[in-house]
């Protein structure tokens, strides 16, 4: 700790506090242009000069010297003021103030400290920038003529996101900054340099003209796409969600959001919406009001026979409550979630060795991790803002980063990062691996673990040069990667896991507690092992138990059943498996022979088109509740806008459709419901909604220590051999269908595609964009090609997301399908 | 005393002789209100728009709430009011939103004579306020 004065008053910080940050401390706010609290202190305004006694006669920036014991600090005085206003007097010498066409104005920071320090006029001319705006992409708009050179969006893009987008070109007067070659924005369009630019230089441009900051209600709610759980803060006004505010002082992500979250808001808006409730008449679906649809509802899944329910994991957990209340009014346990086809394996996977069936820390916990293994998931197409972390972690904290993947990713082109790339499916394998090192090497945690032996006999299989052989990894990576893990202090593991991939699920689960186990992450007091569900409430689901009851059929039996003919009705909640299951066809026969099928909605999709009666539902944007996210995060949701037409949240619909089924909903509104939530999983008790703060809650505490230690043996899979096979998985842009339904991500990625390597696309002489067959179990599709060097020889990558493309005719869930290419 | 009540007396009388009257036969004559006069408003125009920008502090200052701006994105790329509309029965004619235009694309004229028939003809959108002479 280190003493020091400012403005008079003492004040003690730890070593590492710069002035700026002291005199925060306490309350004094000095002026900042460059500074931004989660950026590396850079220097480059000068605005926020103070004077400090021991370097009289010169005035330093506060924003990047370090505190001293004993400072004395001025931060305000005629003369600071004075170099201050002459500062912004040269910044606005060629910036082309045209604040009423500005969409920063209002709360452009330039604009903020020329009123603060009353700079009305300027001593000082010169030549106005005259750049070109650069609108080559449909998200931001950059006008270099306002920009105040302060760097923020280059260090942003670098040191959080990663992909660096900017630099500064040219010298002195001319300086400015620039993309690649000066040829305009082409990036993953997360938007966060836009959310650091102090002034109107970078801007959303779905957000252009359309009102002033001022004029906007400010909702913080939660993202409802996946399972990061980052605070949005919608922009409301003529209850449209304009635009999403840049919020770091609420939820997990310190402001930082993805595309979807960033821009992707729009299908909320969208005039595809369903507005009124459908029923099937005559083989038509025609419009009808609430009270005739929910009675069809009602007396359809009364028809004997029993009713399946098959629930998105995008419902709130008061949803989720009442979706449990409504099955068993029905008198079905034929429940499950989508996350049932795949998150669900996961956490049994780790409930089986560890005892809990969620991560045992938190996403900040990660960001001094030291090692961190990530496996399968590229975070930063499944979850970006979580990969952001990671990034930091490797970048700032100096983490290794090992990532065991069938394909490169972002991940693979960090510093420090390592490669394990296997044979699609063979991740078990790898980890199996791993695990066998440390126990030969007797670096193993083994003390109190029970199941040692088994697993040991198990592992037999799994000697390194042999997977080695097996999965293309080589016996150094493996060995290394066992060393590292069981060096770390702070290590992560972290496992995602969707709908576009399911299989292995279980056995990934199983194989990665197993290490947590061995290498000692699953007993540090911080960080440890994560599974990340892919959707907005997975974890919910989870936690609640949207599962099968007793002697119920998951999904995949009650699909079959229904196939049959021996399941009455389909209840089929905020989830489009015809598009997104593996295994469309099965799907399609179940909405066949299921008598009567429901489809509760956003929009008309594929399977709704298919269903008896089809109900409008709100989105996330137009609802309360709460969300449980991938680090056991508890965060409220807030309505920001009404719903279109009569479209009702799935709370409401709920509650009617209890009534018409004879009961009655346990309570009446979300906020009334959570309590309810204990009741269903112990770790809700005790919480109490309105303790729910802007970080949320996290149930069971920062860290969860295993409930149990049972090493599992578990085998992986022999590798296919054939010459093509094809993966499927989630695009950064996308997540589940609705994305297909925002404008955003839609002009990002717009359509489906197939990525293949350079090498593979050599030899079927293919070029960008080609139309490319795509043969495989029995089905065949055509989708566009997309070349890159993300792939090994012979494996193809084709995200889920869109409806229509067939995919899922292919793929049955299988790790990787055997396919037969033709141009 | 008696002599200052003929004096100021004299003066009330001067008033009624004929042409001295300072009635005003409205609405057979009308006056010419000063510069500074604070009538119906006036969209200024500029080439073949409205010179107004759409930057919405007029609707932000107005402390009657009259005025309603849309902005919105032209061919040229320019921001411009895509609806601009001022209700005068709520109007306080404070000038508030003359002041507060950074473009001087707002004027108020001497047009005193604003009765009408309907509520709706009280309200004023862009093509009635640039045809505001
Ligand atoms: S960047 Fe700020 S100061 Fe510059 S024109 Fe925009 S609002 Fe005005
Ligand atoms: S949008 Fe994201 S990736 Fe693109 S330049 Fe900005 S910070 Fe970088
Ligand atoms: S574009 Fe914005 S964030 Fe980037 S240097 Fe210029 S003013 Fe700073
Ligand atoms: S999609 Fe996920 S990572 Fe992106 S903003 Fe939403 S919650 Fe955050
Ligand atoms: S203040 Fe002037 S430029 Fe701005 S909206 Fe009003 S009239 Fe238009
Ligand atoms: S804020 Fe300190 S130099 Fe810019």
């Amino acid at each position: 700790m280190v003493n020091l004065t400012i403005d008079g008053t003492q004040v003690t910080v730890p070593k590492s506090f710069t002035i700026y940050q002291a005199a925060e401390q306490i309350g004094i706010k000095i002026p900042v242009l460059c500074y931004a609290k989660k950026l590396l202190p850079f220097g480059a305004c000068r605005v926020c000069l103070v004077e400090v006694e021991q370097m009289k006669g010169r005035l330093i920036p506060s924003c990047t010297t370090p505190v001293t014991e004993g400072m004395v600090v001025t931060t305000s005085s005629d003369e600071i003021l004075k170099v201050r206003k002459t500062v912004l007097e040269f910044l606005l010498v060629n910036h082309v103030i045209e604040c009423p066409v500005c969409d920063k104005g209002g709360e452009c920071e330039l604009q903020d400290l020329t009123y603060e320090l009353e700079v009305v006029t300027n001593r000082f001319v010169g030549e106005k920038f005259d750049h070109p705006t650069d609108e080559s992409n449909p998200f931001i708009e950059r006008n270099m003529n306002r920009c105040v050179l302060c760097g923020r969006c280059v260090r942003v893009c670098d040191e959080i996101v990663s992909y660096g987008s900017y630099s500064f070109v040219e010298r002195g007067f001319e300086t400015k900054i620039a993309t690649a070659f000066d040829r305009g924005l082409d990036c993953e369009f997360c938007g966060q340099c836009v959310s650091m630019c102090p002034v109107g230089a970078l801007l959303p441009r779905p957000f252009k003209f359309k009102a002033r900051p001022w004029q906007l209600k400010h909702v913080d709610s939660v993202c409802g796409y996946c399972g990061n759980g980052c605070t949005v803060t919608f922009g409301v006004k003529d209850n449209q969600v304009q635009t999403i505010r840049f919020n770091d002082k609420n939820g997990v992500n310190d402001g930082n959001l993805c595309i979807r979250g960033r821009f992707g808001y729009s299908y909320v808006n969208s005039d595809q919406r369903l507005t009124r409730p459908l029923v099937r008449k005559n083989g038509e679906l025609v419009e009808a009001d609430w009270e005739e649809a929910l009675t069809a509802v009602a007396e359809g899944m009364n028809r004997g026979k029993g009713t399946g329910i098959i629930s998105g994991a995008r419902l709130s957990n008061e949803e989720f409550l009442l979706l449990k209340e409504v099955a068993a009014a029905a008198g079905t346990t034929n429940l499950d979630h989508s996350g049932g086809e795949c998150y669900k394996g996961l956490t049994e996977g780790v409930q089986q060795v560890l005892g809990l069936s969620a991560s045992t820390g938190t996403f900040p916990q990660v960001e001094d991790a030291d090692v961190i293994l990530s496996i399968r998931s590229d975070f930063y197409e499944t979850h970006p803002v979580f990969g952001m972390v990671v990034n930091q972690a490797v970048k700032r904290a100096g983490a290794k980063l090992l990532v065991v993947s069938d394909k490169k990713g972002k991940f693979t082109k960090l510093p420090n990062a390592e490669t394990l790339l296997g044979k699609p499916g063979t991740e078990v394998n790898i980890l199996n691996a791993i695990c066998a090192v440390l126990l030969e090497s007797g670096k193993a945690v083994t003390e109190g673990v029970a199941g040692l032996d088994e697993l040991k006999q198990s592992l037999t299989d799994y000697a390194p040069a042999r997977v080695a052989e097996q999965t293309g990894v080589s016996v150094e990576a493996i060995e290394a990667a066992a060393e590292q893990l069981a060096a770390a202090e702070k290590g992560a593991i972290l496992l995602g896991y969707g709908l576009s991939y399911t299989a292995n699920s279980r056995e990934l689960g199983i194989a990665a507690a197993n290490l947590a186990l061995l290498s000692g992450l699953a007993d540090q007091d911080e960080a440890g092992l994560y599974v990340c569900g892919e959707k907005a409430n997975s974890q919910g689901a989870i936690d609640l138990g949207i599962l099968p009851g007793e002697s119920g059929l998951g999904v995949q039996a009650m699909l079959d059943a229904a196939a049959r003919g021996s399941l009455g009705a389909l209840y089929i909640v905020g989830e489009d498996p015809l598009t997104s299951f593996p295994d469309g066809a099965k799907v399609e026969a179940a909405l066949k022979g299921a008598e009567f099928v429901v489809v509760q909605d956003l929009f008309l999709s594929p399977t709704a088109q298919a269903a008896d009666v089809v109900l409008p539902a709100a989105s996330f944007a137009e609802k309360d509740g709460t969300f449980t996210n991938a680090e056991r995060r508890i965060q409220r949701l807030r309505a920001g806008i009404k719903s279109p037409g009569e479209a009702l949240t799935d709370f409401a619909i709920f509650a009617s459709l209890l009534e018409k089924l004879g009961a009655a909903a346990s309570a009446a509104t979300p906020g009334e419901t959570f309590a309810g939530l204990g009741r269903l999983n112990d770790a809700y008790a005790g919480i109490d909604l309105n303790a729910i703060g802007p970080q949320g809650v996290v149930w069971g505490g920062e860290h969860l220590q295993p409930k149990v230690r049972n090493l599992v043996p578990v085998s992986g899979r022999e590798p296919l051999t054939t010459r093509y096979q094809l993966i499927t998985g989630s695009a950064l842009y996308h997540s589940g269908t609705t994305t297909t339904h925002a404008k955003g991500p839609l002009e990002a990625v717009p359509e489906p595609y197939v990525e293949l390597s350079r090498e593979d696309a050599a030899e079927l002489q293919l070029a960008e964009g080609d139309q490319l067959r795509i043969k495989g179990n029995g089905a065949e599709i055509r989708l566009k090609a997309k070349i890159g060097a993300r792939l090994p020889k012979g494996v193809l990558f084709a995200p889920n997301h869109f409806p229509g493309t067939g995919l899922n005719r292919l793929y049955k869930g299988e790790a990787a399908v055997v396919v037969e290419l033709n141009k | 005393m008696i002599k200052e009540f003929i004096q100021g007396l004299s003066i009330t009388f001067k008033h009624l002789l004929p042409g001295h009257s300072t009635t005003v036969q409205y609405p057979k004559v009308k006056l010419q209100p000063s510069d500074r006069f604070r009538g119906l408003h006036r969209l200024v125009p500029s080439h073949d728009r409205a010179k107004c920008v759409a930057c919405y502090l007029c609707p932000t200052v107005c402390p009657a709430k009259c005025i309603t701006v849309e902005s919105a994105e032209n061919e040229k790329g320019e921001k411009y009011p895509r609806v601009y509309q001022i209700d005068l029965l709520r109007c306080i004619f404070c000038g508030y939103c003359v002041e507060a235009c950074p473009v001087e694309a707002i004027e108020m004229t001497g047009n005193y004579e604003l009765a009408n028939y309907h509520r709706d003809d009280f309200v004023f959108d862009k093509q009635r306020l640039l045809n505001t002479k």
